[in-house]
């Protein structure tokens, strides 16, 4: 357990420190933002309204992807990764304390991308913060949960940043599935739907489970 | 050899396996019944009769979920070998993996082609998004992104460990989508199970015949695969030790 926490500390300062991801990720959003725009012409603001969710997690998704790549490529520089497989205690708390971490960043870019995507798309999102924070936390789970297993992965092939969407995204479709439709019923105004939340709880669940046990074998050397 | 793991617990493991061996001797006899089968299942689709309001197109019947299940074993096979290679480290179980999920991505290719080509024929439209195609075509991606994981990551034990870990994560995907379909997926356009008699008069043995063979070619194709990857194993062994006589040359 503090295994984890030193390693969500660690990331999280040397991130403080940087601000790179963060920021890549970020503009990243907002150019996607405006690619959807410019993807989607001659669209009433009625209609851009309801497609925002959809759009909305596409970005989250690959902003996602380039931030989970960065997790661990920094890692490689100095051979911190063998450090870090060296450390005493069971390889899981390491996953835990990479994966929250991620989450937290990740997190922080959503947040800032729902008000860009609220601006641009004229969808008034304060009153239906709550629903919406509660979808997009727990969506994140899973992305960070599959996504911080499968980029330690994907960082030590010889094709990295082509290898870890082709592996993720495969294994995030539930989680979209289950992200958007929560997502368009909280913009909308209506209670988030129970199935959304069941769904995203049980995928976040097992992806963690799978995760934390599966770290051992990719620390492995 | 050269090992990258160095403590791996089953260096001292023969190639062939004692497994590997035997699953070898079924091979020729395995590829005379496909032999067989195949003339009299080419006979029985033949033969069958013609559906009255589907037309020829319904003959696909004897070859899409035949296909469908030597898909859905092939996948099931590559997990439940990745787990026992992970927790007993038996190298030629995640040889095993390897030929399944290839024969598998086959398997389910073939379906994903001769699904389209029916429902053009019977529904009208190349293409729904209705629940099994949704589940199998993700369950298509998953594999094909293990075999690129595969052979991205070369030949060593550490891309086997990643592949088994990814594998089982495919296994883990298949209730899960099936779970997502059923809570906001569309109505199925494919019948629910086949029950007894639900197939036309004179239908029942080409299908009974399209699944023995497919099932046949399923594990003809297997066994195959599996030898060829025991033998790149036992090459590669075979090379790694007459190195240093050929530096020495």
């Amino acid at each position: 357990m503090n295994v984890a926490l030193a390693i969500l500390w660690k990331d999280l300062l040397s991130e403080w420190r940087s601000r790179d991801r963060v920021v890549a990720m970020l503009i990243f959003s907002i150019l996607m933002a405006v690619v959807f725009y410019f993807a989607l012409p001659d669209r009433r603001p009625e209609e851009l309204r309801i497609l925002t969710p959809g759009l909305l997690w596409t970005a989250y998704l690959f902003a996602a992807l380039l931030g989970l790549n960065r997790s661990f490529a920094l890692e490689l520089e100095n051979d911190a990764l063998a450090g870090l497989a060296l450390a005493p205690g069971n390889r899981g708390w390491i996953f835990l304390g990479k994966a929250t971490a991620n989450w937290v960043l990740i997190s922080i870019v959503q947040i800032l991308t729902a008000a860009v995507f609220a601006v641009f798309y004229r969808v008034d999102l304060i009153p239906v913060l709550p629903g919406l924070v509660s979808i997009i936390g727990l969506g994140t789970v899973g992305i960070c949960a599959a996504g911080t297993l499968l980029a330690a992965m994907a960082v030590r092939t010889g094709f990295r940043e082509v290898l870890l969407p082709i592996l993720l995204l495969p294994a995030l479709f539930p989680i979209l599935a289950g992200a958007v439709k929560g997502s368009l019923a909280a913009v909308a105004g209506e209670a988030v739907p129970f199935e959304s939340l069941q769904l995203l709880i049980v995928v976040d669940g097992i992806y963690l489970i799978v995760a934390f046990l599966g770290f051992d074998y990719v620390l492995d050397e | 050899m050269k090992r990258i793991s160095s403590n791996s617990p089953n260096a001292e493991f023969e190639v062939p396996s004692q497994l590997e061996a035997r699953a070898s001797r079924w091979r020729r006899p395995l590829g005379i019944a496909l032999g067989v089968l195949s003339a009299v299942y080419a006979w029985a689709v033949l033969a069958a009769p013609i559906d009255s309001t589907q037309g020829v197109i319904q003959k696909i019947l004897y070859v899409h979920p035949p296909l469908a299940y030597g898909a859905y074993l092939g996948f099931v096979i590559t997990g439940s070998a990745g787990i026992l290679f992970l927790g007993r480290g038996r190298e030629d179980l995640d040889r095993l993996a390897i030929a399944s999920a290839e024969v598998g991505v086959i398997f389910c290719t073939l379906m994903l082609v001769t699904g389209p080509i029916w429902a053009r024929g019977t529904w009208g439209v190349w293409w729904s998004w209705d629940a099994r195609l949704t589940v199998t075509l993700l369950l298509w991606f998953v594999y094909l992104a293990y075999l690129l994981l595969r052979s991205f990551g070369g030949r060593n034990p550490r891309t086997a460990r990643f592949a088994a870990i990814y594998g089982v994560l495919g296994l883990v995907l298949i209730p899960l989508n099936y779970y997502v379909i059923e809570i906001f997926g569309s109505r199925s356009m494919h019948p629910e199970n086949l029950k007894q008699g639900s197939l036309g008069e004179g239908m029942g043995l080409p299908f009974l015949l399209g699944n023995l063979t497919l099932a046949m070619a399923f594990f003809y194709l297997l066994v195959l695969r599996w030898e060829i990857e025991t033998q790149r194993t036992v090459d590669e062994q075979e090379s790694a030790m007459a190195e240093p006589v050929a530096v020495g040359q």
